[in-house]
């Protein structure tokens, strides 16, 4: 087909009218925003590279549509790691694939069969055209107005302290400016809500994450640093949350870096890229879903990373160094996938009397189940450690 | 077997609406697509000299053996170009001939074409709307032209086809040719004359009947897949063209309708073993071959066509050499206004569209043809 590039962008938004009606429904289902921040960024993507690319080809035979297409979602992943879009890769190539496919009927089936001379036009639709870039227009513009009405308000705090609790109850970012420090912890207890850039000294908890039994979901945590809690340093229940670049500090006693627990019927939480010191255990996650990788963790009294009370969920790519009792611990009843971690390092607790407790560097306690694969174990007390029932697989 | 009747036209109104001078696949295209924008069948007198729309087609690529088309799955006679053969071939032959549409491989044979055309002959009641006359004369009267003594159509579509058969005029008169398009069987020592698709495909022929093959040629052959490059049959190149002067678009008609045959595996190694056994030759002239094909085309309708030539004498139209001067939707500028349409498909519409003789350039004068009668302001 040799297209006009006006033909190329009246079939292109006419082809995106189904896509957009997609991604709104989705959008309302669900509800969230991403697919039509993902849609609108493949109309921009296609427009784009229709009027600086594309337009030099003189023909575009049909088979040209698949490595355009791939062209296409390459750059379109980009933009969607570049402006943090928060959508799963299986979703977004999900929908720029239903989108493509139905683009290409429409070009080579649909459109040549509603318009009579759509291959002589050069892919111009006349009056449909303008019409369907007007519906897309008004659609996306709507929908970003809409969007743009319910972005939740950012909040700065300034540099200083701040005495707190901080209680946060309605959608909301949190931004700290740089040397901004809330004294006596942060307590959320509303969805959507993006704290960023903040730290945290002191207080029971340093950030709790609590909204009682209706649960928490669309929480990011970006970039805190918690010192001195008295318990733990992130602390959540029932709730769905991002974790990512946090540093936790924490204190000798009966404290813990990072808890999510009882949260295992509201999805998967990630913990990503922390760094977390001290205290009697790291990481703890119990009964939840959760991923937790790239993440640091040294110096604890008890565990480093513990998956416990039939949780599920992926341990992998993490760092455990210089730790009392266990380095990973999988225990009661959960299935823990443990694949290409560093554990080294780990001690025996003698004092404690706790055989469980002897340096292992991963461990399977309680009718768990361990899957490992690709972990790196130097010079713990004891590698691998399986109790009361426990489990441990090697994959292949 | 089909027969075609007389229309029944009434006796009043003395002005009927819509007349297609020419029952060949140009006037069989414009039919079909009068009857896809709606026009009321009993509006449309179509003049033939044969009922069969693909008659001189069909005898043309029996003479020349030809065994596919040229065109892709876009050559079909439908209005639309969706669905054309490939999907009408998947029907029976599964996903390939879709798979090959897509990357421009698909090819539709004589057969199936020829099958097609018939299906929508049947359909189409393409003989019930057939007069078996040959038109002689269009004359402008009063909101029509009068066709010979036929009446007066509103608007009229010339689609008369190739006027005859070309031979060169230093090989007029010689007993030993023969034209491509005349039915032929192969001497033992042939000289082929002419570099197109015919020719190429003339080459073939006399090889696999056992010939000594020289291609006699004054222009070597461009290679492409199409008659003219595929941007020429959209809007995309159609813009540049259309926005040419008389001499530029002359000059950029001879370049591009000079001859040529697709690129492949299938033409060339052929006639690379024949010409590594010494059975193929290219020569500047034809030397004592036993046999001469000419594979040279056709007359210009300019000159050659009594209607067109008539018509051009007659009302003083404009020629740029020996080709009709036409607005760029293929209407004749002059005698076509407001209230009446002449436009012209096939061959003599080049000015217009370069690959007018073809089943696409038909159908966008067909298009052109249709918008002008629907807009009329007496329907």
């Amino acid at each position: 087909m040799s297209y006009t590039l006006r033909g190329r962008l009246e079939s292109r938004l006419t082809a995106a009218f189904l896509p957009v009606l997609f991604a709104c429904a989705i959008a309302i289902a669900l509800p969230a925003w991403w697919p039509i921040l993902l849609v609108a960024l493949m109309i921009g993507v296609g427009v784009l590279l229709d009027v600086s690319l594309y337009d030099v080809l003189d023909y575009q035979p049909g088979w040209y549509a698949v490595p355009l297409g791939l062209i296409e979602l390459g750059i379109l992943m980009a933009f969607v790691r570049a402006l943090e879009i928060h959508v799963s890769l299986a979703a977004a190539i999900g929908l720029f694939a239903g989108a493509w496919v139905v683009s290409q009927v429409l070009a080579h089936a649909g459109f040549p069969w509603l318009s009579l001379s759509y291959a002589e036009d050069g892919g111009e639709l006349g009056r449909a055209g303008v019409a369907a870039l007007g519906f897309v227009v008004v659609a996306l513009g709507a929908c970003g107005a809409i969007y743009w009405a319910k972005v939740p308000p950012t909040v700065r705090l300034a540099a200083g302290v701040h005495q707190g609790p901080l209680v946060i109850t309605h959608s909301q970012t949190l931004v700290g400016t740089r040397g901004a420090v809330v004294r006596g912890g942060i307590v959320i207890r509303a969805s959507h809500v993006i704290v960023r850039n903040v730290s945290v000294v002191g207080g029971e908890n340093g950030i709790v994450v609590d909204c009682g039994d209706r649960g928490t979901h669309h929480l990011l945590l970006d970039r805190v640093k918690v010192v001195g809690a008295q318990i733990d340093g992130i602390h959540v229940r029932r709730s769905r949350v991002t974790i990512r670049d946090c540093v936790v500090d924490s204190p000798t006693g009966f404290t813990q870096g990072i808890d999510i627990s009882f949260s295992a019927d509201m999805g998967m939480s990630v913990i990503d890229g922390c760094t977390v010191t001290g205290g009697r255990e790291g990481i703890v996650v119990d009964s939840a879903l959760a991923m937790i990788s790239h993440n640091q963790v040294t110096a604890t009294q008890m565990r480093a990373i513990n998956m416990n009370e039939m949780s599920m969920g992926m341990i992998e790519h993490n760092k455990v160094a210089g730790v009392l009792g266990v380095g990973i611990f999988c225990g009661d009843q959960s299935e823990c996938m443990i694949e290409r971690n560093h554990v080294s390092g780990t001690r025996a607790d003698h004092p404690s009397g706790d055989l469980a407790q002897m340096g292992y560097g991963i461990e399977s306690h309680y009718k768990s189940l361990a899957e490992l694969s690709g972990n790196e174990l130097v010079g713990n007390a004891r590698p691998i450690g399986v109790f009361a029932g426990g489990e441990v697989r090697h994959a292949r | 077997m089909l027969q075609a009747r007389e229309p029944a036209i009434a006796a009043t109104p003395a002005r009927r609406q819509v007349a297609i001078v020419g029952g060949g696949l140009a006037g069989f295209v414009a039919y079909l697509t009068l009857l896809h924008g709606k026009v009321v069948p009993g509006d449309i007198t179509i003049f033939a000299t044969e009922p069969d729309p693909a008659g001189a087609w069909r005898r043309r690529a029996n003479a020349i053996r030809q065994r596919e088309m040229r065109s892709e799955s876009d050559g079909h006679c439908l209005p639309r170009s969706f669905p054309g053969l490939a999907v009408r071939a998947a029907k029976q032959q599964g996903l390939v001939p879709l798979a090959l549409s897509i990357c421009n491989r698909y090819h539709p044979t004589i057969e199936e074409f020829l099958a097609h055309v018939d299906e929508l002959r049947e359909h189409s009641g393409w003989d019930t709307r057939l007069l078996l006359r040959r038109v002689a004369r269009a004359r402008p009267v009063d909101g029509g032209f009068a066709l010979d003594g036929h009446g007066v159509f509103q608007h009229v579509l010339l689609a008369t086809g190739h006027p005859g058969l070309a031979v060169p005029a230093e090989l007029a008169g010689d007993s030993r040719v023969v034209h491509a398009y005349d039915p032929h069987e192969y001497a033992d020592t042939v000289a082929i004359v002419g570099a197109g698709m015919a020719a190429a495909t003339e080459w073939l022929n006399a090889l696999a009947a056992g010939a000594r093959v020289t291609s006699v040629r004054r222009h070597e052959p461009d290679r492409r897949p199409l008659n003219v490059p595929r941007d020429l049959f959209s809007r995309r190149g159609l813009a540049r063209y259309h926005a040419t002067d008389w001499r530029e678009r002359a000059e950029l008609l001879e370049r591009l309708l000079g001859p040529s045959y697709p690129p492949g595996r299938m033409w060339d190694e052929p006639l690379e073993k024949a010409a590594h056994a010494g059975r193929f030759r290219i020569a500047g002239s034809v030397d004592g071959e036993e046999q001469v094909i000419c594979a040279t085309g056709f007359l210009d309708a300019v000159g050659h066509d009594p209607l067109l030539t008539a018509l051009v004498r007659d009302h003083g139209l404009e020629t740029c050499r020996r080709r009709l001067v036409l607005d760029d939707d293929s209407t004749v500028p002059g005698l076509t206004s407001a209230e009446r349409t002449l436009a012209v498909a096939g061959k003599p519409a080049q000015w217009a569209y370069p690959a007018a003789d073809t089943l696409v350039g038909m159908k966008y004068a067909a298009r052109g043809f249709l918008r002008r009668v629907i807009a009329c302001p007496t329907r």
